[in-house]
């Protein structure tokens, strides 16, 4: 790649020098899936941390708790995922300190839009997905494009076996292309969403190589933020 | 000085404290959260022409398997008429093939005498927008008077020429009712600005065109035009790989917008084919 | 875009107990535009075996009726009807004949032995590498949303009743989230001495 600048400047090329490929980033795969209940949201994310077919690590939690009602859970490239989450950090605790307060869901939402829009000419190579519980004391999902485009929802899966999870999720938790009453259909409690978190996990570890080892749950309430680990195919 | 010996403290530029004291880190906070302060102060990327060299990171994804997605692809379409002022759009947002959301928002509520609709890139938009509504609120606060549809177009066409070139992908129109009277507006990416009665914009307006164009003049009824504009929308749905999911009509009349309806593309679907069978039953 | 994803759709095989399944969307498409929603991908070659082609529809055609050609002159020459196994070994090495110019096509094949009756899914990629697994295939511009809806749902010994809802559930919830399949599909259940054809009520969008 050629446009760093120098190029424009023949005169100052060494000889027989090499030029890479302009390549910032690094794909360091796993997968996210978040569920918001009525007043509960469950999310739940692999912690296997890879680079092409190299195991970096098992055991490395891709959940990031930004508060006792919010927590994010980032993959993609993991440089950027460390940065990122590093300045929300910072930014919450500042929040914390002129407020006296700690940010809502809803707030560090729009927030991280707006920091992820920031580098619009650089992008954060990140999948983000936020759950909370929002100000009405209800769950919910935000998802992210890797350019701050922040979309509410109710379930949402992430990262690298995002497409294998997501129309699973439609399905199960959507109900899409059920014909069934509202009545007939099973009611969407915590033990239900962890199960369907769990099993779409376990589909994706069979299929997706950047996807196993272990997933980490969090099921966020009004009272906290309970943890589960549930073991997957270590291959 | 004595005392610097005497404690063994180094003049040594490693030994000096101005590396990363807590001024430093301030600074540092400030530049990666700069548009927080100020939105139009983004930060520079470090390569030169970031379009171009974004696009080669793109180019190189067979080969490294990173690919950046953005949210993409829509039909939005908006025509003025006697009633006012249409806005019919889907809520497809598509990353490349896959389908990342069936339920997004593509009209924003800007104010109660504002609207916009979104094209390209979904993030560019919302954005851009958020920053435009604060801009009309400030107008508002400084000249007792709301902004004209006028006015809020020109913002968004300086904003969009400011950062020509850098790759921004937006094709929006803006639809209110001022001083003037309805008011419709398109503006883009590339900095073009222009006024009219009838526009489309999307992967799919060419569909939505050719059903537009076919139904559609001053004198409308209210419900005959949102009626245009739903099933304008909907063929280019039908047609369009990236055009889907819900089908949202917006009305701008003189005492603001009106939200008409929000409707699944399968429902209408099914709804015109009856209509369709029903009127080929009747004509023989 | 990949030529593979050029007109679009997708097709899945299940396995289930003495029966298979294979479904197929209806969309023809050119890139973004919708040419037609007619356009079934799988096309039914012997009494108990259906054949599935996905990518360029051209080559989808020329495929169909070049393998056709082949199997009728089998045929005729053996005086008996082809079994799913042998004919996906002709389907593999006539592939692997355009190893470098290769038919920009994806195959499916599913049915039952004529003769044991046991139940045979196969795909293959574009130059005619087989995989015979024991649960599903899939094939298409969907795959990886195949992937994850079938790994989910599928379960051994599914009776043929269970087997049409579960590749009906995983063939709908995996084109609705790609955009260059869906408008339609239909869903073939092949058991010993029946087949049924089912259309599906879809998204049109």
């Amino acid at each position: 790649m050629s446009n760093l600048g120098f190029q424009q400047f023949p005169e100052y090329q060494v000889p027989g020098v090499q030029q890479a490929d302009f390549s910032p980033y690094e794909s360091n795969g796993g997968s996210i899936v978040a569920i918001a209940g009525d007043d509960f949201v469950v999310i739940a994310a692999d912690t296997r941390l890879s680079s092409g077919y190299n195991i970096h690590s098992r055991d490395q939690s891709k959940l990031f708790k930004l508060s006792d009602q919010t927590v994010l859970g980032s993959t993609g490239c993991w440089a950027d995922t460390l940065s990122l989450t590093g300045l929300l950090k910072v930014r919450m605790q500042g929040y914390e300190h002129t407020h006296l307060r700690t940010m809502a869901t809803d707030a560090v939402a729009q927030m991280l839009s707006i920091t992820m829009y920031n580098r619009r000419f650089f992008p954060y190579y990140v999948s983000n997905i936020l759950a909370g519980i929002d100000k009405d004391g209800k769950g919910v999902v935000y998802s992210y494009d890797p350019i701050g485009h922040c979309e509410r929802a109710f379930y949402r899966a992430g990262g690298t076996a995002g497409t294998l999870l997501q129309p699973v999720l439609d399905n199960q938790i959507g109900h899409k292309n059920i014909n069934l009453s509202s009545s007939e259909l099973p009611k969407l409690t915590i033990e239900r969403a962890v199960a369907i978190a769990s099993d779409t996990f376990i589909s994706a570890a069979e299929r997706d190589i950047y996807t196993g080892d272990s997933v980490l749950i969090n099921i966020i309430t009004k009272d906290g933020i309970e943890e589960k680990k549930l073991q997957l195919r270590l291959d | 000085m004595a005392l610097a010996e005497i404690c063994k403290i180094s003049n040594a530029p490693y030994m000096r404290r101005t590396a990363w004291d807590l001024s430093d880190v301030e600074e540092d906070l400030k530049a990666h959260t700069s548009n927080l302060a100020n939105p139009y102060t983004l930060a520079a990327p470090p390569f030169e022409n970031p379009m171009h060299n974004l696009n080669l990171i793109q180019a190189n994804a067979d080969k490294t398997g990173i690919k950046i997605d953005f949210d993409h692809g829509t039909t939005t379409l908006g025509f003025k008429y006697k009633g006012g002022v249409i806005l019919a759009v889907d809520s497809r947002a598509t990353g490349g093939q896959y389908i990342g959301s069936q339920t997004m928002k593509k009209i924003v509520e800007i104010n109660q005498f504002l609207l916009g609709t979104l094209a390209g890139g979904a993030a560019d938009c919302v954005y851009w927008d958020r920053v435009l509504s604060k801009e009309c609120r400030l107008h508002e606060l400084r000249n007792k008077e709301r902004i004209s549809v006028a006015a809020a177009s020109k913002i968004m066409a300086n904003i969009a020429h400011e950062y020509k070139g850098m790759g921004l992908s937006m094709g929006m129109m803006l639809a209110g009712y001022d001083k003037r009277g309805p008011g419709l507006y398109y503006v883009d990416s590339e900095g073009s600005r222009t006024p009219g009665n009838l526009f489309s914009v999307g992967s799919g307006s060419l569909f939505a065109y050719g059903v537009l164009d076919s139904g559609y003049h001053w004198d409308l009824e209210d419900d005959v035009a949102q009626e245009l504009g739903r099933r304008a929308i909907y063929h280019a749905t039908f047609r369009d790989a990236y055009s889907g999911g819900i089908i949202r009509v917006y009305h701008m009349t003189p005492t603001g917008w009106i939200k008409i309806s929000e409707t699944d593309c399968m429902e209408l679907h099914y709804k015109y084919e009856e209509q369709k069978a029903q009127a080929a039953a009747a004509a023989q | 875009m990949s030529i593979l994803a050029y007109n679009g759709g997708c097709v899945v095989a299940m396995r289930g107990k003495d029966c298979v399944a294979i479904a197929t969307d209806h969309r023809f498409g050119v890139q973004a535009q919708t040419i037609s929603t007619d356009f079934k991908k799988v096309f039914h070659i012997a009494p108990r075996m259906f054949l599935g082609l996905t990518g360029l529809q051209t080559d989808i055609l020329t495929v169909r009726d070049r393998l056709m050609f082949r199997k009728n002159l089998y045929e005729t020459r053996e005086n008996r009807e082809m079994a799913p196994k042998p004919f996906s070994a002709m389907l593999s090495s006539f592939l692997y004949e355009h190893r470098f110019g290769p038919y920009f096509i994806e195959p499916v094949v599913a049915g039952l032995d004529p003769h044991t009756l046991k139940p045979f899914i196969c795909n293959m990629d574009l130059i005619g590498c087989p995989n015979e697994p024991v649960d599903f295939v899939v094939a298409g511009t969907c795959a990886e949303q195949l992937y994850g809806m079938c790994e989910t749902l599928w379960r051994p010994d599914l009776e043929p009743d269970q087997l049409f809802e579960v590749i009906a559930q995983s063939m709908m919830n995996a084109f609705d989230r790609d955009a260059m399949s869906g408008w339609g599909a239909t869903v073939y259940i092949i058991e010993k001495d029946k087949i049924t054809e089912r259309s599906l009520k879809t998204r049109m969008d």
